[in-house]
């Protein structure tokens, strides 16, 4: 019961933890000040309150699959949200001041809906005991060694992310939000296959026998880049696609930011 | 972005072409499983190879429970007292096990692809 409980709510605060270090390392690297984290950690708790106590409403949405869509839509908002930053984040560095209000608008967004699907379940599971002191105690107290070692692991990389340089710190952030988001749009595309909604396929590999999604390894890769053991075609398409798409949108940033860099020092 | 909102038309008309989802349109099969106790039942559930299957799992329970397979790629919150579904396969002739995350001792079991 104990090991239970830390591993699904560790599962659950790895995958927002690591958002939050990341887009929290951008923000002091940006110097944007990191009060959004405050009002996203707030306004995600209590939407996923509120999609608790609304989930029989949800769930019974679109002949029964309601969990699925939604979740997969708040998984493409996520995805949609970090393609917005990345944008924003290419914006010249003129604008860049102007921008900085939205940058945190949207990072706090970001933030707010990973929250929203992950604080969901780990409500639904403890609220599961709610009823049953003896569990209960046992299930809060490995929910708090769980969430305990996600943050930590959080604050290690935000850490890490700060301690490099200026350039490469900017540079493996994006990397690890690209990875993550990636990962995002790859899950969406499986609710959506789960509700029937896209086709489902026989998978493209299978390399369970190599990293299984159930080993620690697993588990980290999955909550990092989206890891799957046995992924269909369209999956794994979602997956490179997305990734494609936000290396894309990064490229042009950079060039963006070195075009506006050469004419400024033309200028001078 | 008209990338991403193009993707998955185009690769959900390319697989209407090529008949993947012919067999969604004649209805699918449709299999139940139960929860109680924290265990599921039947514990072994065979299901047709090859072929998409609908899944009923009702949650006899009071307390919420989460339908979790790695080798079928499936998660599902199903709460106390309620029936949720979820779509599996097709899959290819095999054994797939399954359990419920939060009571994973006691609620185990396997879905046997024939």
């Amino acid at each position: 019961m104990l090991l239970t409980s830390v591993i699904i709510v560790l599962r659950e605060v790895l995958e927002a933890a690591l958002l939050i270090s990341i887009l929290s390392a951008l923000s002091a690297a940006h110097g944007i000040s990191r009060g959004w984290i405050g009002w996203a950690l707030a306004c995600g708790m209590a939407s996923a309150i509120g999609l608790g106590f609304g989930i029989d409403t949800v769930s019974n949405w679109f002949d029964g699959v309601g969990q699925e869509v939604s979740s997969a839509c708040l998984q493409f908002a996520i995805y949609l949200a970090i393609v917005v930053l990345l944008l924003l984040l290419g914006t010249p560095a003129g604008t860049e001041k102007r921008s900085t209000g939205v940058l945190s608008i949207v990072m706090a967004a970001i933030v707010a809906l990973a929250i929203t699907r992950e604080g969901f379940e780990i409500l639904v599971y403890i609220f599961g005991f709610a009823g049953i002191l003896k569990q209960l105690l046992v299930v809060l107290v490995g929910s708090a060694i769980g969430a305990g070692i996600g943050i930590s692991i959080g604050a290690l990389i935000y850490y890490l992310l700060r301690s490099m340089p200026h350039t490469p710190s900017h540079y493996v952030s994006l990397f690890l939000l690209i990875l993550v988001a990636a990962g995002l749009v790859s899950q969406a595309a499986l609710l959506l296959i789960q509700a029937d909604w896209l086709p489902a396929q026989l998978p493209v590999w299978d390399s369970s026998s190599v990293i299984a999604e159930d080993s620690v390894t697993g588990q980290l890769l999955y909550a990092l880049v989206g890891y799957e053991a046995t992924p269909s075609a369209i999956q794994a398409g979602f997956y490179f696609g997305g990734a494609l798409l936000m290396l894309m949108v990064s490229a042009g940033s950079a060039f963006r930011r070195r075009l506006q860099r050469n004419s400024t020092r033309e200028t001078a | 972005m008209t990338m991403m909102q193009r993707m998955p038309g185009a690769l959900a008309a390319l697989l209407l072409a090529s008949g993947t989802a012919g067999p969604a349109l004649a209805g699918k099969p449709v299999f139940e499983l139960e929860i109680r106790n924290h265990l599921f039942w039947p514990s072994e559930l065979v299901v047709p190879a090859h072929t998409k299957v609908k899944l009923l799992i009702t949650n006899n329970d009071p307390t919420p429970e989460e339908f979790e397979s790695y080798e079928l790629n499936r998660e599902k919150v199903i709460m106390g007292r309620r029936t949720a579904v979820v779509f599996i396969g097709p899959l290819a002739p095999g054994e797939y096990p399954f359990f419920g995350e939060f009571h994973p001792k006691t609620a185990q079991g396997k879905v046997i692809a024939e």
